[in-house]
């Protein structure tokens, strides 16, 4: 029977849940559990659960690291601020949180510890900003205090951008806050107005009706919609005409003719108009710069991974130096559990290093003399010493996040059809009125007509359809998108998705599950060996032995778990045991293979060999298939070795693959395609992928990928089923075929009525029903986007 | 009163209260508090008693501690 934690929410089998003499109700899955449970009850903190819910929660963090890390000159010099009360400050990222319950768990806790004056975590973001005392409490006090309740915590670096990036998203929020309060309540007036309109109202109450509309507009217009005045001005010295200009220009001397009318002209005001258009492409814009944030907010993440501090010999002795202060040459001992912080070669010992954050792949890579290291791969076994070949600055880390800045600010604007549309309607349309006006003028020299005719034209033509064209089309592809678990940062990447040519995919992950399954076994083994073999495999956590163990689990019934003794990790090579007396050992066979091997020996006799492979995922085969019958080129780039990455691209029908490719050179892959006029999507899953996707066109992320690969990313696939491309492909086409038709019946509209107003038919009434619609046309041509069952189509 | 003069009243009153709210809205939107939206969604879950005390009981112990480091 499944029962739940009572302290994660998890749900396990019982016979494998902790349980309690005193209380039989309570249930743990772990010893961390059951601590955090105890300590939150001892300390009265228990409420958590009924905060929390019925969330979940991740098992808690086992941190068994030294924290005194915290504590020392250099991490006080990088991180720590003194406030002008001159107590300290650091701000910090929490690792753990799940939701609202947490955060109020961590504050709770940290609020009632002494000495903290201040510790307020951000839900968004899971940073936290910590005030505190160094007369009474240590910040690695505080820091074990975190990981006591199962979280952990680490430092980050608050740079200038960010806080003016929540600067400008708190600007824009304002913004677009204040255009949809005043955009609802014109709304609200409308009704009364245009009932009003076809029934009868006096004269009196239009004038009030006016006036509300105009104390709404004014805001909107000049706060709200200041933004497109800024971009049409800088468009206008750079000498172009953007869509900025088109809103700006429309909704103002829309705004003029509303308050002619106000003023005793004679007409229909349209503030309503003036209101709608800024609210709906501010609500786009301020996406966009939520989007960036995050962005930033994930980039601290990754800075993260730069170790702090190193441990060099020099002249025999060791010394703690700051990264910057290493120089080529100098010699860098790494232990176990800790981060290489320049990259170099190795000159004594041999140990694995996880380079997953460079490469991407899980499995770690035997490290002996002569072997190149790298910034920011984790030791995972024996201490070694190596040579630094690059000083910190020009590190393989650093280089990353540097490249990665740089993406971030320099993302290349994609120009949608509808920008480049509006430019020549803009001057079109402008040019038109200025020409009714002086044509007006001259022809019975009266001023003010010439003029209300000239505005007239603008009016009629500018604002509403073309600028609904293509958000109302975008905004039911995006939400049917969303519904088939495909997010789409941004709307224009749909018309971008339906002009592909190329895909590159990422290997692990992306084509491939992640996850090592045997794919040939020879085994001789009695019940006992089988037994002793399960044990062992249980004992570790490396990828290859959680496939064995897995594989035997699925093969063999009534598998029992041995009490081994004396497990040891022999430095890349595998585990070794005791039992009864027998010598164990389970790991790499060292003869050469084109797969990965595990080889299992009692007393040095081979009992069991078992060859593994990373699985491919069922949709990839159909998925390149229909890409390929749609004339789109496909690329496997991955960082694995050419002759596994080979054997993937053969078994799914691609052509073309690169493998051994670091992420800079991935990158370098995406812009060299780009220069060849490919439109380009990178598919892919991990840190290494995060430059690449950067360069692409379009990114496209894993849902369960890394949270850098997530955040630069434009489209991300939830269900992390590849299908989502081709679905992605086949929405975006038939979304960008029905913006196109919207962009058709607002010209025809403005065909039709732009030389009724230029010869000055244009009365209130044409004007009121033509724009709604034109609108209306739009919009409802729209809603037959999604009107296709997806599974039907398929 | 007239209607038309009814509807000017309302109109005013309206606006008045309107523009008032929206004042208070742009102060906490100035001074940081919808930063986090996800936190603001969630804010009303932690507003029992217990937790006003807590957040008095917060604001005594920062005011003792700034009063202790200046003196």
């Amino acid at each position: 029977m499944q029962v739940s934690c009572s302290h994660c929410g998890l749900e396990f089998d019982e016979s494998v849940m902790i349980t309690e003499p005193d209380n039989e109700e309570l249930y743990f899955c772990c010893n961390g559990c059951q601590g955090v449970y105890h300590l939150l009850k001892d300390d009265g903190l228990d409420s958590f659960y009924e905060k929390k819910g019925n969330n979940t929660l991740s098992q808690p963090l086992a941190i068994d690291k030294d924290s005194s890390n915290f504590d020392k000159e250099s991490f006080f010099q990088r991180y720590v601020k003194t406030t002008h009360e001159g107590f300290n400050r650091v701000d910090l990222i929490i690792e753990g949180i799940h939701c609202a319950a947490c955060i109020w768990l961590n504050e709770k806790v940290l609020d009632q510890t002494d000495g903290i004056v201040e510790a307020s975590i951000n839900f968004t973001n899971n940073k936290a900003k910590v005030v505190w005392d160094n007369d009474i409490i240590k910040l690695s006090q505080i820091i074990d205090k975190i990981r006591s309740i199962g979280y952990n915590a680490y430092p980050y670096d608050k740079t200038e951008n960010e806080i003016k990036a929540t600067k400008n998203q708190r600007d824009y929020f304002l913004r677009m806050s204040i255009a949809i309060f005043s955009s609802m309540n014109i709304m609200m007036i409308d009704i009364a107005k245009y009932t009003g309109f076809f029934t009868g109202m006096k004269q009196n109450t239009v004038e009030l009706i006016h006036i509300a509309e105009f104390i709404f507009s004014t805001p909107v217009l000049l706060y709200s919609g200041w933004i497109f005045f800024r971009g049409a001005y800088f468009g206008l010295k750079n000498k172009i005409i953007n869509m900025d200009f088109l809103v700006s220009s429309g909704a103002t001397l829309t705004y003029i003719y509303s308050l002619y009318v106000l003023f005793g002209g004679v007409g229909h005001s349209y503030f309503d108009s003036v209101t709608m258009i800024i609210t709906f492409v501010l609500v786009g814009k301020f996406l966009e710069v939520k989007g960036k944030k995050n962005a930033m907010d994930t980039m601290d993440t990754i800075k993260a991974n730069i170790p702090l501090e190193a441990t060099i010999i020099k002249d025999g002795v060791k010394k703690v130096v700051l990264l910057d202060e290493i120089e080529v040459g100098d010699i860098i001992e790494v232990r176990a559990g800790e981060k290489a912080s320049v990259d170099g070669e190795v000159i004594s010992g041999s140990a694995s290093f996880d380079e997953s954050s460079l490469t991407g792949e899980s499995i770690p890579v035997y490290k002996t003399i002569g072997s190149k290291i790298y910034s920011g791969t984790i030791n995972t076994d024996q201490v070694i010493r190596y040579k630094a070949l690059k000083d910190y600055a020009n590190s393989t880390l650093n280089n990353i996040v540097e490249l990665l800045e740089e993406s971030l600010n320099s993302k290349p604007k994609i120009e949608d059809t509808t920008n480049e549309l509006s430019k020549y309607f803009s001057i079109t349309i402008l040019s038109l009125a200025l020409a009714s006006f002086i044509g007006w003028y001259f022809y019975n020299g009266n001023f003010e007509n010439a003029l209300i005719i000239a505005i007239s034209v603008i009016v009629i033509a500018c604002p509403c359809a073309l600028a609904l064209a293509t958000p109302i089309a975008s905004l039911v592809g995006v939400s049917w998108l969303s519904k088939e678990g495909l997010l789409f940062k941004e709307a224009k990447f749909i018309e971008t998705f339906a002009k592909i040519t190329t895909v590159v995919f990422d290997k692990t992950g992306t084509i491939t599950q992640g996850k090592l399954k045997v794919i040939n076994s020879s085994l001789d083994l009695n019940d006992d060996q089988l037994n002793i073999l399960y044990s062992l495999t249980s004992s570790s956590t490396h990828p290859v032995s959680v496939s064995v163990k897995d594989y035997l689990e699925q093969n063999y019934k009534n598998l029992k778990e041995l009490e081994l003794q004396n497990i040891k990790q022999i430095s890349a090579k595998g585990l070794e045991a005791q039992y009864n007396n027998q010598n164990i050992f389970g790991g790499r066979d060292d003869e050469q293979s084109d797969y990965t091997t595990f080889i299992f020996k009692i007393d040095d006799k081979l009992l069991a060999k078992f060859e593994l492979e990373d699985s491919i995922k069922d949709e990839a085969y159909k998925v390149i298939e229909e890409l390929k019958q749609q004339n789109i080129k496909t690329i496997i780039c991955s960082g694995d070795n050419t002759n596994v990455v080979k054997n993937i691209a053969n078994q799914i029908g691609i052509e073309q693959y690169y493998g051994n490719m670091s992420p800079k050179d991935k990158a370098d892959f995406i812009s060299k395609l780009k220069n060849d006029k490919q439109t380009v999507i990178m598919v892919g899953d991990g840190i290494n992928d995060s430059l690449a996707l950067s360069r692409a066109d379009i990114s496209i992320a894993m849902g369960n990928g890394a949270d850098v690969a997530i955040a630069i990313s434009d489209i991300v696939i939830l269900n992390d089923k590849l299908n989502g491309i081709t679905k992605s492909l086949y929405i975006s086409k038939r979304t960008f075929g029905f913006i196109k038709q919207n962009l058709t019946i607002s010209l025809i509209y403005n065909l039709i009525t732009i030389p009724i107003a230029l010869l000055g038919y244009v009365i209130p009434l044409v004007a009121a029903l033509s724009m709604s619609l034109s609108s209306l046309l739009v919009v409802g041509n729209s809603m037959r986007i999604n009107n296709h069952k997806f599974d039907k189509e398929k | 009163m007239d209607n038309s003069a009814v509807l000017w009243l309302e109109l005013a009153v309206g606006v008045v209260v309107s523009f008032t709210l929206l004042g208070i809205f742009i102060w906490a939107v100035k001074s940081g508090q919808f930063d986090d939206s996800k936190k603001a969604m969630d804010g009303l879950l932690f507003d029992s008693p217990e937790d006003l005390q807590a957040a008095y009981d917060k604001e005594q112990k920062i005011k003792k501690l700034k009063q202790k480091k200046t003196q």
